[in-house]
């Protein structure tokens, strides 16, 4: 058995689509500093840092080899890791296996994007490469313009996500009304993270209801946001993290897996071969895995907290299935209820979310850092208001193929 | 809409560009042997021997079973909507697709909404997204049954299929 590891502090930065007042290393610094502050260290007690953003996002290649300045990293080894949308799932991740492997004590894992240091209009190169990628390489193969914006030109950043959804409606029975409830929870509960991007307090299905369709069965109000901002984490041995915070939050048990490329057709042009990607088998065998390792038997009574990984609201239900929180197929009759809101049985992503929130690197690892903030009775305004012994974040991303799943808790055994 | 609006003042900031997107695309191998059959209005699929999935088009190594796809298998070229999206009513000048407006180059009329589809061909496992044509939006659904849309002039290429249409036998 790995050696435990907590977390020991947390450092986000304010999201907004444009942070136009700082640089890229100065967005990172925001965070990787609030968080060495929150876990009482100092850069020289830091041993390793694990830093990742989306390949070319923000418009530059490799920021990683020049941002080590901003955050105490000279003279430390240094890895970066990208995995599209799990980026910030896996930098941490790797955090965790620097200090799990006993090689070091202390780790600074940093995640972030800046959106708006790209040119483009809307999506950056990369996001658009998700999207419709792989079109765009077989137009080039003869596909033809007519078949290209007849497929491509539909749901745009929206991308696989929007199929997604009809095949998780057509599969469970949900309407588009509980994309709007998932969507208007989302902006209230953002309204009370003051780091959120966007928020809107009481929020209403209605007022979303209203929002222009973008591709059926997406409206305006179902589309995520693409944000500026960064997220760290410091990661520590046992020993090391009773000494310098009160609260740790443990990291009971961790997974990824990746499952075949998943978005229509290949990048290598090929077909593939699953059919409904709202399946993400990915998802259900990293958290059967993760829930093992941190000994949790009956994720839907044992789960306190959940953050999922939810750019459009689909993926709010079909993940909360996927990780075992609701039977498959019925996440929205829960949400009817309200389970999932802040003060339900079960409250999904407290924080706003990926819906709310989408710096994409970051993205994945502000959902283990909301944990994070919840087992330690951090996260104040949207603090949920009950104990929370165990929570659970999830990343999701690569070509939609890629699953991170972490379990937190709020003592070690 | 009543969103809580936050703005930081801009400090120097200096426009640049750099050909970052410039490539050359390589495309699996298997995709030339594809294209030839689409000209015999062939969809050929590759057979894996380890749990019998048939992906179209053809790929080289199975993505669960992890061993090569040396069977092939034509496919037939019906089969089922198993998702769609429906686009708004395309406006010209309205919506732009890597600058291009489908409503001036003739791919829509004005008004008229796209409706690209993932379609399951008989026969395979694998889902291609293909434009539903000749099919009102409010008609296509899940389940819907699917024939191809075949080009005049087939020239061994993939806009050889220039659809999806409703089979209406």
């Amino acid at each position: 058995m790995p050696r435990p590891v907590a977390i020991i502090g947390c450092g986000q930065t304010k999201h907004l689509s444009r942070r136009r007042d700082v640089s890229q290393p100065e967005l990172i610094a925001e965070a990787a500093w609030k968080a060495m502050e929150d876990a009482n260290v100092t850069p020289d007690e830091v041993d390793a840092v694990v830093v990742g953003n989306m390949q070319g996002f923000g418009g530059v290649a490799q920021p990683d080899l020049w941002i080590g300045d901003w955050i105490g990293a000279p003279g430390k080894p240094v890895m970066r890791v990208t995995t599209g949308g799990t980026t910030g799932g896996t930098v941490a991740q790797a955090g965790y296996y620097h200090v799990a492997s006993g090689l070091h004590n202390v780790v600074l894992a940093v995640a972030w994007e800046k959106h708006s240091d790209s040119k483009e209009s809307g999506a950056t190169t990369g996001l658009g490469h998700v999207g419709f990628g792989a079109q765009v390489n077989l137009f080039r193969c003869g596909m033809g313009l007519k078949g290209f914006i007849a497929t491509s030109g539909v749901g745009m950043a929206a991308g696989v996500a929007v199929y997604q959804a009809m095949y998780y409606m057509h599969r469970s029975g949900c309407g588009i009304e509980h994309f709007d409830m998932v969507a208007a929870k989302s902006r209230r509960n953002a309204a009370k993270n003051k780091y959120a991007h966007l928020q809107w307090p009481n929020c209403t299905p209605e007022d979303i209801a209203k929002t222009e369709m973008v591709a059926y069965p997406f409206r305006y109000g179902h589309v995520c946001p693409a944000s500026d901002g960064a997220a760290a984490l410091v990661f520590a041995d046992g020993n090391t993290a009773r000494k310098r915070v009160r609260t740790p939050a443990w990291v009971k048990g961790l997974a990824s897996i990746t499952d075949e490329e998943n978005q229509l057709i290949s990048e290598s042009g090929g077909g593939v071969g699953i059919i409904d990607s709202s399946e993400q088998m990915g998802a259900r065998v990293a958290a059967q895995k993760a829930y093992k390792m941190a000994g949790i038997r009956d994720p839907q009574k044992e789960i306190d907290v959940a953050e999922l990984y939810q750019p459009f609201p689909n993926q709010e239900l079909l993940f909360a299935e996927k990780l075992g929180l609701f039977d498959e197929g019925k996440a929205w009759l829960a949400l009817e209820k309200g389970e999932t809101d802040i003060d339900g049985r079960l409250p999904c992503d407290p924080s706003g979310g990926v819906m709310s929130t989408n710096a994409i690197g970051a993205a994945a690892m502000l959902r283990i850092l909301e944990c994070a903030l919840q087992v330690m009775g951090k996260a104040e305004e949207h603090q949920v208001p009950k104990k929370v012994n165990i929570a659970v974040a999830h990343g999701w991303g690569g070509s939609t193929n890629y699953n991170t799943v972490t379990v937190l808790g709020s003592s070690p055994d | 809409m009543p969103y809580i609006k936050e703005e930081r003042p801009e400090t120097l900031s200096v426009e640049g560009e750099w050909a970052y997107g410039a490539h050359v695309y390589k495309a699996n191998t298997l995709l030339d042997e594809f294209c030839e059959g689409l000209r015999e209005k062939k969809l050929i699929g590759a057979l894996c021997m380890g749990c019998g999935k048939v992906i179209v088009p053809p790929r080289a190594i199975c993505g669960r079973c992890h061993i090569r796809m040396e069977g092939r298998q034509v496919v037939s070229d019906r089969g089922t909507v198993v998702s769609y999206i429906v686009s708004p009513p395309m406006v010209k000048g309205k919506y732009k697709m890597l600058g291009m407006d489908p409503v001036e180059l003739g791919i829509v009329k004005e008004g008229e909404s796209l409706v690209p589809g993932h379609v399951r061909f008989d026969g395979s496992d694998s889902p291609y997204n293909l434009p539903i044509l000749n099919a009102r939006p409010e008609e296509v659904r899940v389940g819907m049954r699917v024939k191809v849309v075949w080009k005049e002039d087939l020239e061994g290429k993939l806009s050889d299929i220039e659809g999806v249409e409703p089979i209406r036998d």
